[in-house]
């Protein structure tokens, strides 16, 4: 197993205080300045160039943020975050819409070499064809370049970034935007939705099938930025469309605030698939810094026969505060939750998934894979809720922890309520370290203790690696590696 | 996690405030006493009753689950019943005042309003954090019970059984119960309504088990359809101590138990099984916290759930595995027939570990009668309507069987068919 054995090395070769991202580019930013009001709301309304409607939409969600609580009952503990220092708009200055690679800055194309990671994009950025994936960069909140847009416009997919699209298709934005999170809906999802600064839109109309993968890189780069996305994805009836997204970040001493809203929607026969590999800085060992990572992710299942499936690795910020959802509402739809979270160093994670079962003969499976580390706190979170109407639903969940190490902790809070006696729900869950009969079996092999290791882990994931796209997983795995550096052997 | 501060109180909450007042020159206890109930009524008013803001009241918000509080009324005269188990001593309470006389050869028993009026019980009076919502009511109103304590190494061969009896009105007792070294015993406690009034019963149990000692203790909950339960079991585990809990819910209309269980001495051992049958328009809630506090230890908890009608049914399962706590092995399954489209079931089986060797996991499952079970019994000319009685008495029949002994299991197969046959 050759991943494996790169694991191994990757393991080896970086440490935790080596933040392989942690490096800064240096690029003019056009910023507003710090804090938030009315008056940073126009702002960013206007440098994004925004009808009115969505002004007015900014900041009815702003005032009624004002009124809202910051929300406590998560595992999680940080210091109280004081919105008023951070910076809600921050754009790279030289993007005046570029068309070429020519036109974009050389600093943000060594950023993308820097990354590392798989960057297939980079090719594509570079002019490099073979590939077809088409990406939407985000560096910090502007999207800076859009490939294959000519391509996917010929497929009739529309993929570009969320200012873009309020100003060329606002009668999509009015008609979706907020209709699966809605402004209202929670304390960061409403903060989001008055300050959120860029994002991807996706929309593929019905029948078609997305000729490639879609993928965005999100970067936070600009120091105290919080970084705000909103993404909108839409798969009309009988569409189907995967969806990659991938970060990473610099590294910083103070902490970074991101709070983005996914939104989701697939109509009759449709099926979204949106995968995340998420890396940004966990902190230093210390727990110093690291990103604040409190996202609002849901998929409305709107049609009949529709599906939605996350896959999630998640293995940086400091602390992740997350739950990717699905609203059964179609009859016979079908939401899907894999989740690989690793936990090491300082980290907290509270994480897992909601299925909303509402129409008749729905199903959902929800695969969770926890394994933490050092003195870090992993916790599985997950609601299953069958209604009154909810014929037939289906359920099976299935959540694993695995600890390593004896000062971290790994904790399941599942809550199931079910309201219709023809619902079938099962759920298990299990907590346990790698035995010393598997870690013994492995190494009377001859493998070393920390490779043993790697091996039985990657074992304990493999379900939900199985279920990225082929490159993703390779990456995946590398980054499991990473994050456990230190903890094991 | 705190109560939110109300200004408001409900009509339930003014009920409890009004009641308190006009009972306080007759609760039994001495100044510290008095000054406990003070201060815990005081809580009680400040944080109002909980609601399902608190993570651990998330299924029952008591607040408004809780219409009315029925007023205190005068003791009734109510006949003990038989015991559940032949031969058992019955400890009895009736509508919430002990009987002086009860005695049992080789036990020590004090009568707990005696306790309250020495002050030796104050310490006890205390709640268990700011989610306790029964400690602080039944610690504000608290009259009478029995303090037990069964000395080291004794044996005893029938059970004991503690029969809380009531006709409507408000009934708040109390049970320390202790359990010396090797000792062996079992205790029914049983709740049980003997006329239609409603009433609002709060009953604590606090368990101690010294190492090595064996109990099995049984609640059987049978109150009626109007009665508000609020039930709390507190147990420490001593080394070695095993400890066998079954709870049966059988009556209620809005029912709380919890159990707050703490294993402390290496090499115990505890074993939950709880049946719960739900019908009407009941709401019942068993909430189970806990701690797996030291090093080896096990446990087991098997949950049986039934829902008819329009009954709710909760089941929260908190272990916790402490830092040090290694070897824990603690396995936990909620099963639930669901056999109506207007009744629920919610359930959270937590598991909160800090120790990393440990083998803990839990399994939950909803659904309704397996058609193919079903269809195996009609294919052999069983009516469809028989056949599921079978099945769900079954499903239930299957925990009670652990027992080895006999008459436990017969009075218990009794309680549990006589409900059925009245709900089916």
């Amino acid at each position: 197993m050759p991943a494996v054995q790169e694991t191994v090395e990757q393991v080896r070769r970086i440490d935790i205080d080596q933040y392989k991202y942690g490096f800064e580019t240096v690029i003019e930013v056009d910023k507003a300045p710090k804090g938030l009001s009315e008056d940073i709301i126009r702002f960013i309304s206007a440098k994004k160039q925004e009808p009115e409607w969505m002004l007015e939409w900014r900041l009815e969600a702003y005032r009624r943020w004002l009124t809202m609580e910051e929300p406590t009952w998560a595992r999680v503990t940080y210091p109280k975050i004081d919105f008023n220092d951070i910076y809600y708009y921050a754009a790279p200055k030289n993007v005046t819409g570029p068309t070429s690679l020519e036109e974009v800055d050389p600093e943000l194309l060594k950023t993308y070499e820097k990354l590392g990671i798989p960057l297939r994009e980079q090719e594509i950025l570079a002019g490099v064809q073979k590939t077809r994936v088409a990406v939407d960069a985000v560096f910090d909140s502007v999207s800076v370049v859009t490939t294959f847009k000519k391509e996917l416009q010929q497929a009739g997919v529309i993929f570009m970034s969320i200012s873009e699209a309020i100003r060329e298709h606002p009668e999509l934005i009015k008609k979706y935007l907020g209709s699966v999170v809605p402004a209202s809906d929670n304390f960061y999802a409403t903060l989001n939705s008055a300050v959120f600064t860029d994002g991807s839109f996706v929309f593929v109309p019905k029948g078609v099938r997305c000729p490639m993968e879609l993928s965005t890189y999100f970067r936070i780069n600009e120091k105290n930025t919080g970084q705000f996305e909103r993404t909108l994805i839409i798969a009309e009836e009988g569409a189907y469309v995967s969806y990659l997204e991938g970060c990473t970040a610099p590294q910083r001493d103070e902490n970074q605030l991101h709070a983005a809203v996914v939104e989701l929607v697939a109509l009759d026969d449709a099926e979204i698939k949106y995968s995340t590999v998420q890396n940004w800085f966990p902190g230093d060992a210390q727990g110093k810094g690291g990103i604040y990572n409190f996202v609002t992710k849901r998929g409305d299942c709107r049609g009949a026969r529709s599906k939605i499936s996350w896959t999630q690795v998640e293995t940086g910020s400091a602390i992740t505060w997350k739950y990717p959802s699905c609203i059964l509402r179609g009859d016979d739809s079908r939401g899907e939750f894999y989740s690989i979270a690793v936990s090491n160093g300082h980290q907290q994670i509270d994480s897992g998934t909601k299925m909303i079962h509402l129409g008749k003969n729905t199903s959902s499976r929800i695969i969770s894979k926890g394994i933490s580390a050092g003195k870090s706190n992993n916790t599985y979170r997950g609601q299953v809720s069958i209604h009154r109407k909810a014929e037939n639903a289906r359920n099976f969940t299935n959540c694993d922890s695995l600890l390593i190490g004896d000062k971290c902790g790994a904790h399941t809070v599942p809550y199931i309520d079910v309201k219709n006696a023809s619902a079938k729900i099962e759920h298990e869950a299990t907590t346990s370290k790698i035995s010393d009969d598997q870690k013994f079996y492995v190494m009377q092999r001859g493998i070393p203790e920390e490779e043993a290791i790697a091996l039985i882990v990657n074992g304990f994931v493999k379900e939900v690696i199985q279920e990225l796209p082929m490159e993703f997983a390779v990456e995946a795995q590398k980054l499991i590696g990473i994050s456990l550096e230190g903890s094991v052997g | 996690m705190n109560m939110q501060t109300t200004s408001r109180l409900t009509a339930a909450e003014t009920a409890l405030v009004e009641a308190f007042a006009a009972q306080i020159g007759e609760f039994p206890g001495n100044g510290a006493v008095i000054g406990t109930r003070d201060r815990l009524l005081d809580d009680l008013k400040k944080g109002g009753l909980p609601t399902r803001r608190i993570e651990s009241w998330h299924y029952t918000d008591l607040k408004s689950l809780l219409r009315q509080v029925p007023d205190v009324t005068p003791v009734a005269a109510v006949d003990p019943i038989t015991a559940l188990v032949d031969g058992s001593k019955i400890f009895s309470v009736v509508q919430g005042i002990a009987d002086p006389k009860a005695s049992a050869d080789g036990i020590e028993v004090a009568v707990y309003k005696n306790k309250l009026t020495d002050g030796s019980a104050v310490a006890d009076l205390a709640a268990l954090g700011n989610d306790d919502a029964i400690g602080r009511i039944n610690g504000s109103f608290v009259r009478d019970g029995f303090a037990l304590t069964i000395p080291a190494n004794i044996e005893l061969e029938q059970p004991l059984e503690l029969q809380v009896l009531h006709a409507g009105g408000q009934i708040h007792t109390r049970f320390p119960v202790s359990f010396g070294a090797a000792s062996k015993a079992t205790i029914i406690e049983r709740h049980r309504a003997v006329t239609e009034g409603a009433a609002l019963v709060s009953s604590i149990s606090d368990i101690r088990l010294d190492d090595d000692a064996e109990v099995t203790w049984i609640i059987v909950q049978q109150q009626g359809a109007a009665d508000t339960h609020l039930g709390q079991i507190r147990v420490k585990l001593g080394r070695k101590a095993k400890l066998r809990l079954f709870v049966v819910n059988a009556g209620g209309k809005l029912v709380r138990q919890e159990l707050r269980i703490d294993v402390e001495g290496e090499g115990a051992e505890l074993t939950l099984r709880g049946v719960n049958l739900l019908g009407g328009e009941s709401h019942t809630d068993v909430t189970l916290m806990l701690g797996h506090n030291v090093p080896h230890t096990n446990s087991t908890e098997t949950i049986r759930n039934v829902v008819f009608d329009r009954a709710n049914g909760v089941f929260q399962g908190m272990i916790r595995v402490a830092p040090d706590a290694q070897k824990t092995d603690a396995k936990m399954a909620c099963n639930t027939l669901l056999l109506s489209d207007d009744g629920g079931f919610s359930v959270k089986p937590e598991l909160e570990i800090f120790a990393d060797d440990v083998i803990c996991g839990h399994g939950a499952t909803v659904a309704d009668i397996d058609s193919n079970h079903l269809f195996y019994l009609m294919a052999r000319g069983v009516p469809e309507n028989k056949a599921r009685a079978m099945l769900v008495n079954a499903f239930v029949a299957e925990i009670v069987e652990e027992f080895e002994d006999e008459k436990l299991v017969e009075a218990l197969e009794s309680v549990i068919s006589s409900w059925l046959e009245r709900h089916a």
